[in-house]
């Protein structure tokens, strides 16, 4: 192989390799990195409601945030909904991301992965749609329970904690199958036959064979759950309706309704931290638990 | 692995029930958009076309489906532009500081929504009073804050795509008397061509459906569809939106079944 064989489009070395990565590199700082660093800056600004930003370093936002005991509670729901909606994904998800790895017909396993990938990809608004015309006061549920009797009052099923959660949990539970479902696909089943054959029972294969292997997955998956649990906006705003209040919508009422951008900018920042802090805290229990000395995530 | 009789039934449910769960929101609305009355009833007393036209008809869902197909295809077509050239770079070349590149370039898939789109407003606020260029509630604002979004699965996906071409079918096609350039655009990319198609697809999807983002980058009259429809779902609940976000149901599905077609989808993620 001569060095002539080497192109530069196909081995790209030094400038090329440059000029190949400059263009998203730029786009990624400037349009994602910056507005992250800005908003950190305005976060330590004080509002005005004269000229509505004064610039200054002061922690006086974060100390509102944390000595209001509103906001406390915004932050509390909002991680409270984050971890439920999250575990509750971790139980139900494994079953059918078993099912799905181990199905034997090539069609049915296409047919139920676009089954679960299409809710993933749908996008909030329209689920939230969804869930909207199921459990309004006017939605399937309802005038189906009243053509049959059982009530002549619409049951309240939007703007209750359930329902939220019933909303992020729909959000969440695709990413966890198929996260789990592409850790289990890559175990073989000789594993848990060996087990089997080795007198173990199926819950001892699920603990001590199925589990453990596919703990990366788990961890995967439970972050992005997480994430994705944390910043809910659409379903807190539509399903929780006006007196249920989470972190996301509040970053939105601060930054364009309130104009009260310091505050809104701190609030996003908090939001992001405890996103951060406790997704690390969740890996590295589920690595410790699972014996393994790290458990690296995929994402 | 052989379950017991019962517990294959309780498996089987447990399965069905979840996968059911997952589904129901998307189904409930397909199906109450071809409900005859215009309050949500059980069992309907018929079934219409109706409320496609009417939703058609309603300005804010015209043109804002029409503003999230422009602004997808844009920022896809960027998106591809710029990620391409980025994947070939983390596929091919050594260099320090790979890692850190690849990372920074996924990031956006793990910034919450929100938080990135109220930095990118904020930022186009202070571009605004610095240089009296306005970006916030424009198409090039919302394509470039779109084309971050995208840039992480054009990235991953042509990434993925390219080390699977084997450098022997590349050394052969120059051994044969290919130019770098011919072995480029007959050899390898036809190999990764269906990571691009999936990237491209992804890309759009992505676009397609972003809501959190585009929230704070949206103006009067200039709405996308997602947007469109959580305005719409706040103070109506009918037929209409159920055809509208039936209509996004359909794209998405279409754009994914043709995905599927060209990557094994479970590893998209």
């Amino acid at each position: 192989m001569t060095q002539a064989a080497h192109a530069s489009l196909l081995r790209p070395r030094g400038g090329t390799t440059g000029t190949l990565l400059a263009p998203a590199t730029i786009v990624a700082v400037v349009l994602l990195v910056a507005p992250l660093f800005l908003l950190l800056r305005y976060s330590l600004n004080r509002f005005d409601p004269g000229s509505l930003m004064i610039e200054a370093l002061t922690l006086e936002n974060y100390v509102k945030f944390f000595t209001d005991p509103f906001y406390r509670d915004v932050l509390g729901r909002t991680i409270h909904i984050g971890v439920v909606s999250t575990a509750v994904c971790v139980v139900l998800g494994f079953l059918p991301a078993y099912f799905i790895a181990r199905t034997q017909s090539v069609k049915m396993k296409s047919l139920l992965i676009i089954a679960v990938i299409l809710p993933l990809l749908m996008g909030n608004a329209v689920r939230v749609a969804g869930w909207m015309v199921l459990m309004g006061d006017s939605g399937v549920i309802n005038a189906a329970v009243m053509k049959l009797g059982l009530r002549s009052e619409p049951y309240r099923l939007l703007y209750t904690d359930l329902a939220v959660l019933i909303g992020t949990i729909s959000v969440q539970l695709p990413f966890m199958i198929i996260t789990l479902q592409s850790v289990i696909e890559s175990i073989h089943p000789s594993l848990e036959e060996a087990a089997l054959g080795m007198g173990a029972n199926h819950w001892q294969v699920f603990s001590r064979v199925l589990l453990p292997l596919s703990m990366p997955g788990v961890v995967v998956g439970t972050v992005l759950c997480f994430i994705m649990g944390m910043n809910a906006y659409a379903t807190p705003v539509l399903i929780g309706g006006p007196t249920f209040h989470m972190m996301a919508p509040k970053v939105y009422e601060q930054i364009t309704k309130a104009n009260n951008w310091p505050f809104g900018a701190a609030m996003a920042i908090v939001l992001m931290v405890t996103t951060l802090v406790l997704t690390m805290l969740s890996s590295w229990l589920m690595a410790r638990m699972s014996g393994h000395g790290s458990v690296e995530a995929k994402a | 692995m052989k379950l017991p009789r019962l517990g294959t039934w309780a498996y089987y449910g447990i399965v069905g029930a979840t996968l059911a769960f997952v589904v129901a929101p998307l189904l409930a609305v397909i199906w109450v958009s071809v409900f005859v009355n215009k309050i949500i009833g059980f069992p309907p007393t018929g079934y219409t076309l109706k409320w496609y036209a009417n939703a058609w008809a309603l300005v804010d869902f015209r043109e804002g489906f029409l503003l999230s197909l422009q602004l997808a295809l844009l920022a896809t077509a960027i998106g591809l532009a710029i990620g391409v050239p980025a994947a070939l770079a983390l596929a091919r070349a050594r260099f320090r500081g790979k890692a850190f590149i690849s990372t920074l370039l996924l990031s956006p898939m793990m910034v919450p929504g929100v938080v990135a789109g109220s930095g990118v407003y904020l930022y186009f606020i202070q571009i605004e009073l610095l240089s009296g260029v306005q970006l916030a509630a424009t198409l090039p604002g919302l394509i470039a804050a779109h084309v971050v979004i995208v840039i992480p699965w054009v990235v991953r996906l042509v990434t993925t795509a390219l080390l699977s071409v084997s450098e022997n079918v590349e050394e052969a096609a120059q051994n044969l008397g290919a130019t770098p350039l011919q072995t480029f655009w007959r050899v390898t990319l036809p190999i990764a061509r269906p990571g691009l198609v999936a990237g491209a697809l992804f890309s759009f999807i992505v676009s397609f459906t972003d809501l959190e983002k585009s929230l704070f980058l949206v103006g009067p009259g200039r709405t996308t569809l997602p947007i469109a429809i959580i305005n719409y779902l706040e103070w109506n609940l009918d037929p209409t939106i159920a055809a509208v976000a039936t209509v996004q149901i359909f794209i998405i599905g279409l754009a994914l079944v043709i995905s599927d077609r060209y990557v094994k989808l479970s590893r998209a993620f």
